[in-house]
This record gives C-alpha cells, structure tokens and sequence, in this order.
C-alpha cells in the first residue's frame, strides 16, 4: 500500500540481467548505518512509549491502548486536527502556487533575475528567528502596516493575529510569505530541462503557452510531485512558526493550535510524553495515508526522464 | 566527558558497553525502562576537584552577572569548578526535562513555581534540609521559604519574590487632570469608575485600562483569596469555587463591554509583546497588570513616570501573596550535592554575590541581604521594594501542584475563550476545573 | 513595442512582489538601528535617530562577542554540508540507478523517517547520544549528516536523478565503467543544480536549527547563533529588542551572501553541459 505507484515506478527501470545488490549495499552503507544506529531506535522507542505513560522524570508504566482511546474523546486534539487540515489544504496548494509562479517568471530572459531571486528568497531565510514574532505583529496587528495599508482603501481593519477568527490566516500568510525554498527548487529542476526540447518546440512554432504546458509542466513534474509531497508532510509537521507568533500557546483560543504544537505541549508542557508518543504515531499513520495517496496519484500524472 | 559523574550517575556499565556498540538502538525500551532519576551522591564534601554545572533562564545581563557570581564563588572553593549555562525560558524547560529523562541534569537549576512540583513530586530534588550544614535557610523570609517545601521537605529554595501590582501611567492621569486613587482603600467599582473616566476623557486617543484579570493565574488567586477561597489546597486539589471564577469573568466583561478596556484582541497582542511592548509600554492604555519586579523593564520601555499601584480591595480581605519569582534547586542525580548546595549558599545568602547579582532575580528572599542591598537600589528597583513592603499579604500562597504545571496556559485559554464569547463563563469556570483536576489526577 | 511593454509589466509586478516580500526584513533592519523605546511604536520605515549602539551591544552581550558564536555556527554547518552531500547522494544514486533487493521497501522506510515528528523522537535520541558521550560536542549534530539521516535530501537527489536521461550512463557503462565512476564522472556533475540546493538549505537549516543544538549544546562556550539569539529574550524582566534585532541582521548576513554566492551554481547542469 505504501508509496505503491512510487515502486512500481521503481520497477518500471528497464530490467537488468542480474542486481546491483553488492554496489547498492555499498552505496547505502552509511544511511544504512544511521538508520539502524540513529533513526529506528529513537522511533522504535517511541512507538514502544505510544503504550505507556511516561512523565520524562520517571520510568515508564505500560498502559497498553489507553494512549489511543484516549485521542477518541480529547477535544483539544479534535480541534487540532482541524486547524491542522486548513492549514495544510489551504497553504500548500497557495504556496506551491507562488513559488511555481515566480520559479517560471524568473527562469529565463530577464534582467536582475540573481537580484529577484534573492530578495524573494530573503523571507526564507528568516526562518525561525525570534525576530519573527515582532515582526508579524508588527504588520498584522491592530496598528500594523496591514490595518494603515487597509484605511488607505478606506477599510477598518482589525487584530489579525490576536483575533480567533483570523489568526490561523495570518500564519497561512506566513507560509506563503516563505516560499522560497520550494521555488529554488522548481528552479533548480527548470534548469535541467534540456533547452534543445525549447529549441525542438519553437522550431515547431508552438507558442509560449503551448511550450509550457507541453514542454516546461510535463518534465517539471518529477520535481512538482517531489515539492508537494515534501510541502504536504512538512506543513503537516508545522510547528515553528505558530510557536514563535502565539509564543507556544497556539492561542488565541487554540485558533492556531497545530497538530505538533499541541503534541509539544503534551510531551513538554504536561510531562505527557507517552500521550504525547501516540499523537505521534497517530500524524505518522496521517502522513503517511496522504503521501500513499499523493505517491498513488503520481502514476497519472508524472513523467521520467528515465 | 566527564568520567568522575559517569561513574556515579551511570552504574549501568553493560548497557553504556551495549550503547558504545551501537546495539543499543535495538532495544530501546529496556533503554528507557532504566531512565529516571537517581544515584545521586553523598551529603558530603570532596577534597577532589568538583566540576558542577549551573542552569538558569534569563537575558543576557544574567547571564554576565551570574557568570561573575560564579567566577567569584570559585576563588572562594578553589577545588570546585562551576559551568554556568543560561537558556531562554521556553527553551530551558525542554532542555531541562529533556537532560534529566537522560539522568544527565545539571547539579544546581533554577526552578519556577509552575514547575516546582512536577519536579519534586517525581523525586528529581535533593531536600535541602539534608544539607543544613552548607545551606543556611534560616535569613530567608519564612512565607517564602515555605512556597519551595513539600511535606516539610525543603526541595527548593526561594530566590527573591514577586508580587502582582496595578501599574499606571501617572503621566496620562496628569494629561488628563485625573487624581491617581488611593491604592489603600479602593475597590473594584472605583477601578471601573476610573477607568471608564479616564476612557472618556480620552476621547479615542487612549483606553482607560488594559484587561488586567481573568486570563492568568495571579488575578485568579487574587480574587479568590480576597473571598476567602483559595486556587488549589493544601493536599494539591484545586479548591477554586467556580462561581468565583465565574464572577471575576463577568466583571471584565462588564469592562469590556462598557469600552472602558481595551479589546480582547489587544489583549492578546499585549500577551505576545511582552512588557516592553505591550499597550501599557507604547502609551495605549493608563493601566494594566504586572509584577513589582517589573517596573524597571516598563519604566525602561515606556519612558513614562509609571507607579505601582495595590489591586483594588473586596470587603478588606487580604488577597495579594507573595510568589517566589524563581528558586535555586539541587538535583537529586546530582554527585556533589554538598559543593552544589555550597554554591547556592553562596548565591542566596553572601553580600559577596549580593554585590554582584542586585535585585535582577527579584526582591532578594534572604532579608539580611535585602537590608544589606538597600542603600544601593535604583529609582525602579526602589519602587518594587516599596511596593513590597506596603503590600499586605493574605496566607502563604500554595503553589502549583504536580500535574498543574499547564495552569496557567489553561486559563489563558478559556478566558479567551470567554472574552470572545465563545463560551459562557459558567461552561468555562466548569471546563477549567475538570481539565485542571484531570491533569492532577493524572499523575497520582 | 509589445514585447518590450510586457517586459516593463513583468517587472513591475517582480517588484511589486519584492516590495511586500522584503518589507518586514527591512523594518527589521531599521529596527536593529532604533533606540529601544521606540521599536515598538514605529511600524514605518523612516529612521529619526540613528543608533548603533545596539551592534555594540549585542556584538559584546554575552562573555564571547557575537563573532565567536558565528564560528561555531559555521563549523556544524560545514560538517553538515559535507556530510549531506556525499552520505544523501550515494544513497539517493542507489535508489535511482540500482537495482537491488528490497529496494521499494527501503525507499518506503526512507520516506517513512521524514514523517514522524521530530518532539517524541529527541528524548530517545538523547538517551543514546548521551550514551555515546557526545553531548555538549557538535557530533550529535554533524555525524549523523554523514549518515544520510536528512532523508529529505536523499528523495530531493532522487528525483534529480531520475531526471538525467539514462543514455547517458548506459553509453559508460557499454565503455566499461562501474557504479563509482558513474556515480562520480556522470551522475554528480549533471547533478550539480542538486547539490548546490542541498548545500543552500542544509547551511540555512542548520545555521537556523534551534531545537538540536538546544538540546545538546549546554556549555556557553559551545553555542552557537539561535541560541545566543535566543538568550537575548527574556519574558520576564525585559528584553533588549535592539540588541536581538542588531543580530539578528548579522547573523543574516552569512546566509544572505552564501544564497547570493550559491545560486549561481543553480545555473548550471543539463541546461548548460547537455543542451548547448
């Protein structure tokens, strides 16, 4: 079930007369290594921690399911499901939007191209700096620039971040606002595309629209499939941005309470880290459905070079 | 790294031999099974070289001062060598749980009220009362150093304190030829009065008062004290009459409504901006809530003659408390629990730190110390001590049991919620002590 | 006439774009000149007084200047650049080009690393490192790049790969060359638009990263720039904004001229060696 379309794609490679199993060993040796020494055994323990109740301070006591009957009847977690899933289904698709967008706009013949790319890259490097939180309030609050930009136009505006109603949007913005490392990549993958297949298309008179939906979309897609399940799983994982702007509360009223925010909070805030294992495996399983989906679909859409 | 505490704090020799082997991954619950806290060393002195680390939150000021504190400490104990390490608050906490769930704490930490008993509950403080002979506890004031005991155990020691105040703006009472009321014998109907006053003689240009109550802890205690009811009693239940809590509610929605407060959404922002750059700093409002120890970073940031003001009175009732601001604890898995509670000795009750650290951690709890720095405090720092000294504290405050340690986000939570109107008091009120209680009884 | 007005509309609206984009960087970098008192109450751009005494004083703020702390920053990410580089694109060469036992069920195990959240996985992590005695170095951070833990790097190098038409490796293999020289004469140099990415993000992740080096990097001596950042805020006694923003802006710096400096290598790869 798992990435099932991916394998079979895998598989599709023309057929060798014998494997490669000896070089592959070789060339997997050290993420082999690191994925038996670093990375199954911290998840295995957390799975294994998903059934207990574990304080950090004390051993943990095993509890069996009680972790996951539990999620059955916590509300907060319902409603961080919820903000969760907006979030993904709306800033995903806007983000992807902007950065293919602009990724195309700026690939070829124009002038300042390094200068454009840089300055849109810029917010992207902020990331996760403190500076951040003052910053978004700075232009979303009530006496932010957002508000004077919206008097100018004649419309009182209001609180945006500390307003329930609108908080989760103004981090959506905040995503789309970071666009930037999708786009590097959409740029990184237009520049592999062979310009003789532009050549090829001019020659046949195709205009510029044709050669992008015939030329640019078809072998960009390998890369627009990697940006969507990447931005998918990582906007899923959201955490950083709703910590430093609602200082870890996901408040107001829970309005921008993520999914690891809350998970977060369980683990450190409550001394919840068996509960707050569970939730884990939970986004895991939730994760992981959307990308067998995402990886099922791909098979109608997207196109090797190979 | 540190061979001398690995021997101590890690006896497990076969599964460190395991570990080294990179097997260890393959077994990760027996892993975990063994974590917690323990083999602490004994209540006595080394003649050895002693590396001890201490762990503190706060700015970087701290940071320099208590590095100083530190360095002058080991001129004193020439065989101990203290490694200071300083974090963010938010960022402490994870760090913190997080090295002692790996029986890799650090021997001295500061703690906080909200955390105190989470810790000590799970057994991961030394009693300081075991180490009367390097710890004199006796100069520190008696309601404070009973806020860091449980059952008599003595898990940690106050540092200086904090009290909750009204702070004003004294220059917009002066703008607007309103007289500052008389913080001895005011009630909450005058603050309404007042700052729905002050409201319209603003005409638009200021709020009379930010949302000083029902979204944190402080108020909550505050005004249930003054009614003679109490956040949580003495076994760690929560005690609050909901019907209080519903009260305090409704009187700021009253607040709200009338315009003489700010916005449930300024609220907010307030929260996230801090002191410095919350309305009562950038001149949006006359008054909002702190702590005394404050005062200087509002001073600072507003530029403003600010005052401290007492909250207002119910029927005389004393509800105001005095809270420890942070305490000085000693880790249980600690080797040298006897140069670390050298080292806090040090810290909490010599005029040789005293010279050094001031009032930065508060309103020093040791009184001879806080007779001693006297003379030396600033205008600010003047202000908060005065404020202390006129306040006039109900009962020892209770502090927040083991599995309350989320009170405070809680609160803020529903009375957001209430603010917005999302949720009626009375819903709220019931939803705060069912979750609360539920957290608690979680960890029995 | 057309052609050039469109041109002249395109960059209107990049600019458009890039005036909203860079506002709140530069209120920040306005900001980091403000005296304290009035960050807060400016949302504009316009500077009244000058004040550098904040680069002053956040430069000198802890008992190292700020420089030392950009050093340390720099030596996790060198270690973590070169790790990434050479552990993400062998493994991600084996899963494109290979073909081997169990290799669907591994690239599913790959993917399945990048999934779980990171909180649940840190305190069992720390176990083990404490185990090994690293904590408080920069090895929990730098070795386990050198063991292709970055699985997001691994997936981003193979669907490069898959890109590079199969030709080409099969024309060297026909001329007698193996997997190493495929790999290291064919595969990296047409990849080198994913490398240049993976070099880009890894140096801004990790030069940004704060929860690992929280947890690990104990000792003063041993921080690096989110958490010296990070030490200059305080909720309780106040916060010395300028200061926090003043470094901000320098340590913005590095990264802003390594993308500046990196993205030339975007422009290269099979556009250029293929096509032309």
């Amino acid at each position: 079930m798992t990435a099932a379309a991916e394998l079979r794609e895998l598989r599709s490679t023309p057929a060798k007369s014998k494997p490669e199993n000896k070089a592959a060993f070789w060339f997997l040796l050290p993420w082999f290594l690191g994925l038996f020494a670093v990375t199954l055994g911290p998840m295995a323990a957390s799975l294994y921690l998903s059934f207990t109740k574990y304080n950090l301070l004390q051993p943990p006591e095993f509890t069996g399911t009680a972790n996951f009957e539990r999620m059955l009847t916590d509300e907060r977690l319902h409603s961080s499901l919820a903000v969760t899933f907006t979030y993904v289904l709306v800033s995903v698709p806007l983000q992807l939007g902007l950065a293919l967008g602009l990724a195309v706009l700026l690939d070829r013949g124009i002038r300042g191209l390094g200068f454009y790319r840089s300055v849109f890259y810029l917010p992207s490097l902020l990331g996760a700096s403190v500076a951040i939180a003052v910053l978004w309030r700075t232009v979303f609050g009530t006496e932010g620039l957002f508000n004077e930009g919206l008097a100018l136009l004649g419309i009182e505006g209001r609180g945006w971040i500390a307003d329930p109603e609108t908080a989760l949007s103004t981090l959506i913005t905040l995503n789309v606002w970071t666009f930037g490392s999708p786009m590097v990549i959409f740029l990184a993958g237009l520049r592999q595309i062979p310009v003789m297949y532009y050549e090829a298309a001019a020659v046949d008179g195709a205009s510029p629209l044709r050669r992008f939906t015939s030329v640019t979309l078809p072998l960009l897609t390998p890369i627009i499939f990697f940006n969507l399940v990447l931005q998918i799983i990582h906007a899923f994982q959201s955490f950083t941005q709703a910590f430093i702007v609602s200082g870890g509360t996901g408040g107001p009223t829970d309005s921008t309470l993520f999914f690891s925010l809350y998970l977060y909070q369980r683990g450190f805030g409550n001394f919840d880290m068996g509960y707050a294992s569970a939730l884990a495996w939970l986004l895991l399983v939730i994760i992981g459905a959307f990308t067998a989906i995402n990886f099922w679909a791909s098979k109608y859409w997207v196109h090797y070079g190979d | 790294m540190r061979p001398e505490r690995t021997a101590v704090t890690r006896p497990n020799l076969t599964r460190r031999a395991l570990g080294r082997a990179g097997l260890l991954a393959a077994a990760p619950a027996p892993l975990l099974a063994s974590c917690g806290i323990g083999g602490g060393g004994e209540m006595v002195l080394s003649d050895e070289p002693v590396e001890l680390r201490l762990s503190w939150w706060g700015s970087d000021l701290r940071a320099q001062q208590t590095n100083e504190a530190i360095a002058a400490f080991e001129k004193q104990y020439p065989n101990i060598t203290v490694r200071g390490e300083y974090k963010e608050f938010g960022a402490y906490w994870d760090g913190l749980a997080t090295t002692f769930a790996a029986n890799d704490s650090p021997d001295v930490v500061q703690m906080d009220e909200q955390y105190f008993n989470s810790y000590s509950a799970r057994g991961a403080l030394v009693d300081l009362n075991e180490a009367g002979e390097f710890l004199d506890l006796s100069k520190i004031e008696p309601d404070l150093l009973f806020t860091g005991q449980v059952d008599g155990a003595q898990f940690a020691l106050p540092i200086g304190s904090s009290v909750l105040a009204f702070a004003v703006n004294a220059d917009m009472f002066a703008q607007y030829g309103m007289e500052l009321p008389d913080d001895t014998t005011w009630t909450w109907d005058d603050y309404a009065a007042i700052a729905a006053e002050l409201d319209a003689r603003g005409g638009g240009d200021i709020t009379g008062s930010g949302i000083t109550g029902g979204v944190d802890v402080g108020s909550v205690r505050y005004w249930a004290r003054q009614r003679g009811n109490e956040l949580f009693g003495a076994d760690g239940d929560v005690t609050l009459d909901p019907d209080l809590l519903v009260g305090l509610w409704e009187y700021y929605l009253g607040l709200i409504e009338s315009g003489a407060t700010d916005t449930p959404e300024q609220m907010v922002e307030d929260t996230g901006a801090g002191v410095e750059g919350g309305g009562l700093a950038t001149g949006r409002t006359a008054f909002g809530q702190i702590h005394n120890t404050q005062i200087s970073a509002l001073r600072q940031g507003s530029g403003a003659d600010m005052r401290l003001l007492q909250l207002p009175q119910h029927d005389g009732t004393p509800g105001n408390f005095i809270k420890p601001g942070m305490y000085w604890a000693v880790s249980a898995g600690s080797a040298h629990p006897a140069e670390s509670a050298l080292l806090v000795d040090f810290l909490v009750n010599t005029e040789t730190a005293a010279d050094i650290l001031g009032t930065e951690r508060g309103v020093p709890a040791n009184t001879e110390i806080l007779a001693y720095l006297a003379p030396q405090l600033d205008e600010s720092e003047q202000i908060a001590v005065d404020y202390l000294a006129a306040t006039v504290p109900g009962e020892p405050l209770i502090v927040v049991p083991n599995g309350a340690s989320s009170v405070n986000p809680l609160l803020t939570r529903l009375g957001q919620e209430v603010y917005f109107g999302q949720t009626s008091p009375e819903d709220a009120a019931e939803a705060f002590i069912t979750e609360l209680q539920g957290e608690i009884d979680a960890t029995k | 006439m057309a052609t050039r007005l469109r041109a002249l509309l395109k960059h209107l609206f990049l600019i458009a774009c890039a005036a909203v984009m860079l506002y709140p960087v530069l209120w920040m970098v306005v900001s980091s000149m403000r005296p304290n008192d009035e960050i807060f109450r400016s949302p504009g751009l316009i500077l009244t007084d000058l004040e550098t005494g904040n680069y002053e004083a956040g430069w000198n703020a802890f008992e190292h200047p700020f420089g030392y702390f950009m050093v340390n920053s720099a030596i996790v990410v060198l270690g973590a650049i070169i790790g990434n580089l050479v552990a993400c694109s062998m493994a991600a060469y084996a899963f494109a080009r290979l073909e081997f036992k169990g290799r669907r069920w591994w690239f599913a195990v790959m993917l399945l690393t990048i999934m779980l959240p990171v909180h649940v996985i840190i305190v069992p992590q720390y176990v083990l490192f404490s185990e090994f005695g690293w904590v408080n170095t920069f090895l929990p951070l730098i070795v386990p790049k050198f063991l292709a833990t970055d699985a997001f790097f691994v997936f981003l190098m193979v669907q490069f790969i898959r890109g590079i038409p199969r030709e080409l490796d099969e024309a060297a293999r026909i001329d007698g060359a193996g997997h190493p020289r495929i790999y290291t004469r064919i595969v990296l140099p047409l990849m080198v638009p994913a490398l240049a990415t993976t070099a880009i993000f890894t140096f801004i992740w990790t030069w940004n990263d704060f929860f690992g080096q929280l947890i690990y990097l104990i000792d003063p001596d041993m921080h690096t720039v989110p958490l010296a950042l990070r030490a200059f805020v305080d909720q309780q006694a106040g916060t010395n904004w300028g200061a926090t923003f003043a470094m901000s802006v320098v340590s913005l710096l590095p990264v802003f001229l390594v993308f500046l400096f990196g993205q030339r290598f975007l422009l290269r790869g099979i556009a250029t060696t293929g096509g032309k």
